[in-house]
């Protein structure tokens, strides 16, 4: 049996648990080694600027403190382990980075620092250089030391804040639980979960978790999958019916057959997708990278600038080289790499929890700036389960009821459009209630079948042409369908839909076919409403019947009568009128080009089929709320975004300036290089922590739900 | 000494002060000023090399290791159009922000574990530009696929 060979790639999903656990391991020992460092830091800073107080107090005189201590010699002894042992990555990360002709972080960081080490070097071996020039001896080791430290105390805190957006995937991958009960020759054997194959049966008791994806096939239970679909309700399982790894059993206890394990389950593909799209980027990123590029090299031009200007103006080193510093360490390229992608993670992450797929992070950007949205009716604003609801027969009809249910039944078995579907169900009940003896006989031979797309299917049967099809198709064919006009009026006032069996040219029946509204769909619709957005509704049924049904979810624009052909090109015209962008949802199936088509492709979901290649979007419930959800998600994620950018745009837009002094001849203002370098470090920190500000978003309650 | 306020600095250190340098001294620190600028610019900006181009494998694949310290090495990569390809990353850096690469083009994300190879397979890709970068965007790389027949044909 295969079960003793399991394929290499059944253990994806395990794999990406141990390759996350040993990541989170790694970042784990970086956030150790980081504290240790800091620690250390802190207490030679400490030292140092403790040593150094008394210059800065007093001139040097009058101190409590021993001269050893506050002499330079001990604060270079203080100050250098500091910069080149706690800060060594700065230093060997900006010199492989100089190497490989890139500037980044670190070389600001190190240049900055050791600029205002070895400048005090200078003073502490040669002071006399500097009196002669009737400057003051002063070092400045301890600004060298406060700058490092601080950055240290940045890293960690944003080692700290960026463990935390990728929560959601982690959840997501500890959902699935490690065993599962496998009936093995009749017998239930606890085994890894890795070492299940399709095919086998698997148990499961009341409270365990489903172990991966199948079908029932004995045994019902409710079994809440509200941790993969964002459904909130618990959902009914019986026999027959699909059931999704790592969704929780209630009360009942159940037997599934294994369908899908390890890469193709419906848990190990949501965490595949939300990987891919945290790891696509955005326009507005593709700006911010640009600059990110150009931005350290011209940093340093700054600096040297700012250097060579004070030095003109005021022909004193020391200050000019104050300014180079603070400008070096106050430009912080960090905030503006990180100002995207962490915004992304959360939202994507953030998606995943209520059931929301982004494929990629421009999906979650023009989401947020949609102005249409259209909305498919079958299976999309209705059930997608349609039932004939009523069966006429016309005037002029030669044959007798079953001979007609029979001859429809079997020209409709062949079609696969979900009315045609509803019309054999109800025929074939029909047929076995009439004629027991009609159950298991094959329905009557069918030759030249065709089907007409948005119109109807034709075939022959036994020498008799046979139709069913919409009353505007046999308009079309030149048939007279005065007759039949009152009861189609009837039918589709009910938002019924028209089937009308034509045999050799004479109408025979009349089918009504009904598929039922979802409970949410007037809600959401509602609350797309409210978000702004112009919502309309496709449908291939006729003006009346999709008329009606559009108003009793409040929709007021309808498309009608579109052949599932045309579908991508209505969206298209509605782009080139200037409606965009444009979204469309709808089953994923059917509308594959038109989800394509448009700006936004939303497909809805069946719970089991989460990567539905034409859509942007995927929902995994059937559960319509998920758009305005997904909508609002995708709005706060880019206001967030924005906020990011604009705060670390404008910090270094600012900063760099009053930092190389240009604020100095008008306020007075000198920013000390202590404090652009705490400045520096925590712009990263805010811009995380603010990304991190998406984890409290929740999707707003529907309007119905709330009034009652 | 050190002040936050340029008031403190005038009353209480002569270290906001004007000194009269010659003014030989100052052209020399104007132009290596200007020079180290113009130095500086180049060599992080300019273009160096262009890009190392990737082995031919077995079966058309081409392949390439790169090995991750401080940045990528080498940070450009050449590559022919409508082939496979596979990049081995050997990390080597203990620095956290290059435990991941990331290829937005691609949608791909690539963990990297310390002092191990880590392999990306990317199928046929058209002629173009692909950045890839760290997991904080700052270390930074480019994948440059080039048409076959345009490059034989500037060959020929």
């Amino acid at each position: 049996m295969s079960s003793s060979s399991p394929s290499p790639s059944c253990c994806h999903v395990q794999a990406t648990a141990e390759l996350a656990d040993g990541m989170e391991r790694e970042l784990a020992r970086e956030r150790t080694l980081l504290r240790r460092k800091v620690s250390v830091a802190a207490l030679l800073t400490a030292l140092v600027m403790l040593s150094s107080l008394p210059h800065m107090l007093w001139g040097g005189h009058h101190s409590f403190l021993p001269p050893w201590f506050t002499s330079p010699w001990t604060q270079l002894l203080l100050t250098t382990p500091v910069l080149f042992g706690c800060g060594r990555d700065f230093f060997t990360g900006a010199i492989s980075a100089f190497r490989q002709h890139s500037a980044d972080m670190n070389t600001l960081v190190a240049a900055g620092t050791g600029i205002a080490w070895l400048t005090s070097l200078f003073t502490t071996l040669f002071p006399q250089v500097l009196i002669a020039e009737g400057l003051p001896a002063d070092v400045y080791y301890e600004s060298a030391a406060v700058i490092l430290t601080l950055v240290l105390l940045g890293r960690l805190l944003e080692a700290r804040a960026r463990g935390q957006t990728s929560e959601a995937i982690r959840r997501l991958l500890q959902l699935q639980p490690p065993t599962a009960r496998v009936l093995r020759e009749g017998q239930p054997v606890e085994i890894p979960v890795s070492l299940v194959v399709v095919g086998d049966l698997v148990r499961v008791r009341p409270g365990e978790k489903v172990p991966t994806d199948g079908v029932v096939s004995e045994g019902s239970s409710w079994v809440e999958e509200s941790m993969l679909t964002g459904e909130p309700t618990p959902v009914a399982k019986a026999a027959g019916d699909a059931v999704i790894g790592a969704s929780m059993n209630r009360n009942g206890s159940f037997s599934f057959r294994v369908s899908r394990v390890g890469p193709d389950t419906v848990l190990a593909q949501i965490v595949n997708l939300v990987r891919q799209a945290q790891s696509s980027r955005t326009r507005v990123q593709r700006l911010a990278d640009q600059v990110v590029g150009w931005f350290v090299p011209v940093v340093i031009a700054l600096a040297i600038s700012a250097f060579v200007v004070w030095f003109l103006i005021s022909g004193n080193p020391v200050l000019a080289m104050l300014f180079l510093v603070s400008v070096l360490v106050i430009a912080c390229p960090c905030a503006l790499g990180l100002a995207t992608p962490t915004s992304i993670m959360v939202a994507s992450g953030k998606g995943a929890e209520n059931g929301l797929i982004f494929r990629s992070a421009e999906a979650l950007e023009t989401a947020g700036k949609l102005r249409t949205i259209v909305l498919d009716k079958t299976g999309t604003l209705t059930r997608g389960q349609p039932e004939v609801t009523d069966f006429e027969r016309l005037p002029g009809g030669a044959l007798p009821a079953n001979t007609l249910l029979a001859l429809t039944a079997a020209l409709e078995s062949r079609s696969e459009h979900p009315l045609a579907e509803a019309i054999t169900t109800y025929a074939r009940s029909k047929l076995t209630s009439v004629h027991s003896q009609l159950i298991d006989r094959e329905l009557p031979a069918v030759e030249g079948f065709e089907s007409v797309a948005g119109r109807g299917v034709q075939g022959s049967i036994g020498g008799q042409q046979v139709r069913v099809g919409t009353p505007r198709w046999f308009e079309e064919l030149g048939i007279n369908t005065a007759t039949l006009t009152p009861l189609v009026e009837r039918l589709e006032v009910a938002a019924r839909s028209v089937a009308v069996v034509v045999v050799d040219g004479r109408m025979e029946g009349c089918f009504g076919v009904a598929d039922p509204l979802k409970p949410t769909s007037a809600a959401a619709v509602a609350a797309l409403g409210r978000l702004g957005l112009q919502v309309l509704m496709l449908s291939g049924d006729a003006r009346r019947t999709a008329e009606v049904v559009a108003a009793q979810v409040g929709i007021e624009r309808v498309i009608a009568e579109v052949r599932p052909a045309d579908k991508a090109s209505v969206i298209r015209k509605l782009q080139e009128q200037g409606e965009g962008p444009v979204a469309m949802v709808g089953d994923g199936i059917n509308d594959a080009p038109a989800l394509a088509q448009a700006d936004v492709g939303i497909a809805m979901g069946t719970g089991t089929d989460v990567a539905i290649a034409a859509s942007d979007i995927t929902l995994i419930s059937s559960n319509l709320a998920g758009v305005p959800a997904a909508i609002e998600l995708s709005r706060a994620a880019m206001t967030n975004i924005r906020q990011n950018l604009v705060f670390a745009f404008a910090y270094n837009v600012a900063g760099i300036p009053i930092a190389a002094g240009l604020l100095f001849p008008l306020t007075g203002w000198l920013l000390s290089p202590m404090i652009a370098g705490a400045a520096m470090a925590f712009s990263s920190v805010s811009v995380v922590s603010n990304a991190l500000r998406l984890r409290r978003f929740q999707p707003a309650p529907l309007p119905g739900a709330a009034s009652g | 000494m050190n002040h936050l306020l340029a008031t403190d600095l005038i009353s209480a250190a002569p270290l906001w002060r004007t000194i009269d340098q010659p003014m030989a001294l100052k052209a020399l620190v104007a132009s290596l000023g200007v020079a180290l600028i113009a130095w500086e610019l180049w060599w992080f900006l300019g273009r160096h090399g262009g890009g190392v181009a990737a082995r031919e494998g077995e079966a058309g694949l081409q392949e390439i290791t790169i090995t991750v310290d401080g940045g990528y090495a080498p940070s450009r990569i050449k590559v022919m159009a409508g082939r496979p390809l596979r990049l081995s990353f050997h990390r080597i850096d203990p620095s956290g922000c290059v435990a991941q690469v990331i290829f937005p083009d691609f949608h791909k994300t690539l963990d990297l574990p310390l002092d191990a190879t880590t392999s990306l397979e990317i199928p046929p890709t058209a002629a173009g530009f692909y950045p890839f970068h760290c997991g904080m965007n700052m270390v930074r790389g480019v994948l440059e696929v080039v048409d076959q027949n345009a490059t034989s044909a500037s060959r020929s």
